[in-house]
């Protein structure tokens, strides 16, 4: 059967008026333009992800989505129902979560902070009640009675839990999540990682996130949209991202600096030298050069690079040639590095 | 409709119901405070005057503690009232609840009102409660219900069109780029143009203007009266009431086509 629309946005543009202060009363206006007219579509029980870096227009994407926040132009969808005109409906079929670290009453318990939001969007008595006993075993707040403890008590993995249980109290078919699993410990990140995909394939609901985290994206979600700067620069899933950068190899080399090496003039002759766009990361004293290039240049990139770094003083510990990632699809739409 | 608002007032309750649980200490402060302000006015009074100049001044033949008590219970009811819909979108801001308070599928303002009112109803009770027996005590039994009831009266009647005015100030807060907490300078000027403490004729004229247009000024008139509760009072009283329903019939209307239009203005902005 094919999948119906769930989300459908059209040419949305955001702009914010800010002031900015030039003196004790003086401030001087200026105009930010959050989206330039993004576009795309969220089918039925597909998890989606918006990804890009802070500051890309992901977290305006989902407050016009979720009735917040109003565009300046364009329309947004959530099943058939507009965002500006009808968003009493809209809100009746979406779940939010905006922040996994607040948005509870400190002073309740969990159970008590989901009874509250509950009753505030319609729900009642017994079916209340079994809807929040049923989203706290699926959630895992049962274990050490997390339910009933107050919510300043709570640890981050908790309260993203908690989040999540809330978005879910009506049993809606859309969920709208920004940034859902940020600063979670990894085994918390996964489990609700494995939740939103089962959320979405298992009972149909269409997930909409919002993620910086390219790992993240790659492993859940079905179609990407990578944003940045306020516009769209690619939607397809995450095969079809990776197919733009087919003919391309991901040349890694990690390496350990000399103590008295500048790491960002080995980067500008590494700029220089290569012409293509450079990704170095570290873990410790160990760095790791990342390029993606085509699967031709490998052997004559390779030497040029391993130059460089003997001439640095820089000790080569290994050298590998990969598929591209999701992130290497980033660099390469941007022309800029990577930002996870 | 009217299910959706009940479920709204609901939530209310169940909230203030949690909170007072969990925060008991709050709860006996609550119950502290307005025998504390009691105490602060009338020991100001004795030590710079006495009860018989207490009612030359004011010109009526009445016992400062039920004049008090009856101006305490109504302007911290009714200031709670600004303090609990207008506050508490600072509050849901600070704990980065609105957008979910605001993601309920009604009004926003109707939202924030409805689900704030519940608190303002219980602490009005709470506080008379507390009062009864100092105004039996003082009164009598029969007078002092008497004249309980009438507090009571206004202060139901003075929330109708407080509910208006605090209203547009949450719409005011959510719009706001600065935070700054205008309740906390807001609240005694409106104590003092009401003429909380000292009756509003005692003002000079222009702020006799201000007060006239107040709605706690008659809230708080009618609330006095019940401290004396003579047959003319109950003329006044009556008087009164109709011009607070009146006044909530204006306030709530022109506080309804306004609070649409800073709604709008506050969700271009992304003030949430």
């Amino acid at each position: 059967m094919p999948k119906t629309t769930a989300i459908d946005v059209l040419n949305l543009v955001k702009r914010y008026t800010t002031y900015e202060r030039i003196g004790f009363f003086r401030k001087r206006k200026k105009v930010i333009e959050a989206l330039k007219g993004i576009s795309f579509k969220v089918m039925e029980g597909e998890v989606f992800g918006l990804l890009g870096p802070n500051g890309a227009g992901k977290t305006t994407t989902v407050k016009i989505i979720s009735t917040l926040l109003l565009p300046d132009e364009g329309t947004a969808k959530v099943l058939g129902y507009d965002v500006v005109e009808e968003a009493n409906e809209v809100r009746k079929l979406i779940g939010v979560s905006l922040s996994v670290e607040k948005g509870f009453f400190w002073k309740l318990t969990g159970r008590e902070n989901l009874k509250y939001f509950g009753m505030l969007y319609g729900l009642d008595g017994e079916l209340l009640r079994k809807r929040i006993d049923e989203l706290i075993k699926m959630l895992g707040l049962d274990e050490l009675n997390a339910a009933d403890k107050l919510y300043e008590e709570y640890s981050l993995g908790m309260k993203a839990r908690l989040s999540l249980a809330r978005a879910l109290l009506t049993d809606p078919p859309v969920l709208i999540l920004d940034e859902p699993t940020l600063g979670l410990d990894p085994p918390s990140a996964r489990s609700l990682r494995e939740l939103l995909v089962e959320l979405a394939h298992d009972n149909n609901k269409t997930v909409l996130i919002t993620t910086h985290n390219m790992f993240e994206a790659e492993i859940i979600c079905d179609k990407v949209a990578i944003i940045d700067k306020g516009v769209i620069l690619a939607v397809d899933t995450v095969e079809g991202l990776k197919k733009r950068v087919a003919k391309d190899v991901a040349l890694e080399i990690s390496f350990v600096m000399p103590a008295k090496a500048h790491m960002s003039s080995l980067l500008d002759m590494l700029k220089n030298a290569l012409k293509c766009p450079c990704n170095i990361s570290h873990n410790e004293n160990v760095y790791r050069l990342r390029l993606v290039i085509n699967v031709n240049s490998v052997d004559e990139i390779t030497s040029m690079a391993l130059k460089i770094l003997h001439e640095m003083k820089c000790k080569v510990r290994r050298v590998d040639v990969k598929e591209p990632t999701l992130e290497d699809v980033f660099i390469k739409l941007t022309g800029r590095r990577g930002f996870k | 409709m009217r299910m959706r608002m009940l479920s709204v007032l609901k939530s209310g309750v169940l909230l203030d119901i949690y909170f007072f649980k969990n925060n008991r200490s709050t709860l006996i402060s609550l119950m502290l405070w307005p025998y504390l302000m009691l105490g602060m006015l009338l020991g100001f009074g004795l030590i710079f005057g006495s009860t018989s100049a207490f009612k030359e001044n004011i010109g009526m033949d009445v016992n400062p503690i039920t004049y008090f008590v009856s101006s305490t219970v109504v302007i911290m009811a009714c200031l709670g009232l600004l303090w609990d819909v207008a506050g508490s979108v600072l509050e849901l801001r600070w704990i980065g609840a609105l957008p979910y308070v605001i993601l309920a599928p009604y009004r926003i303002s109707l939202t924030l009102i409805l689900s704030y009112v519940p608190r303002y109803l219980l602490i009005s009770v709470i506080y008379l409660l507390e009062f009864t027996p100092l105004i039996i005590l003082v009164e009598g039994l029969a007078d002092g219900i008497l004249k309980l009831g009438v507090i009571f009266t206004a202060l139901t009647l003075g929330m109708l069109p407080m509910i208006g005015f605090a209203g547009l100030l949450a719409v005011l807060f959510i719009m706001m780029e600065e935070e700054s907490n205008v309740l906390s300078w807001l609240n005694p000027l409106i104590m003092l143009f009401s003429g909380a403490f000292y009756p509003a004729y005692l003002l000079p004229h222009w702020a006799q203007t201000i007060s006239r247009i107040l709605p706690s000024t008659y809230t708080i008139e009618m609330a006095r009266l019940a401290a004396l509760m003579g047959s003319p009072s109950m003329a006044r009283i009556t008087f009164l009431m109709g011009l607070l329903i009146g006044f909530a019939v204006l306030y709530n209307i022109l506080a309804y086509s306004l609070m649409g239009a800073g709604e709008r203005r506050a969700m271009q902005r992304g003030a949430i």
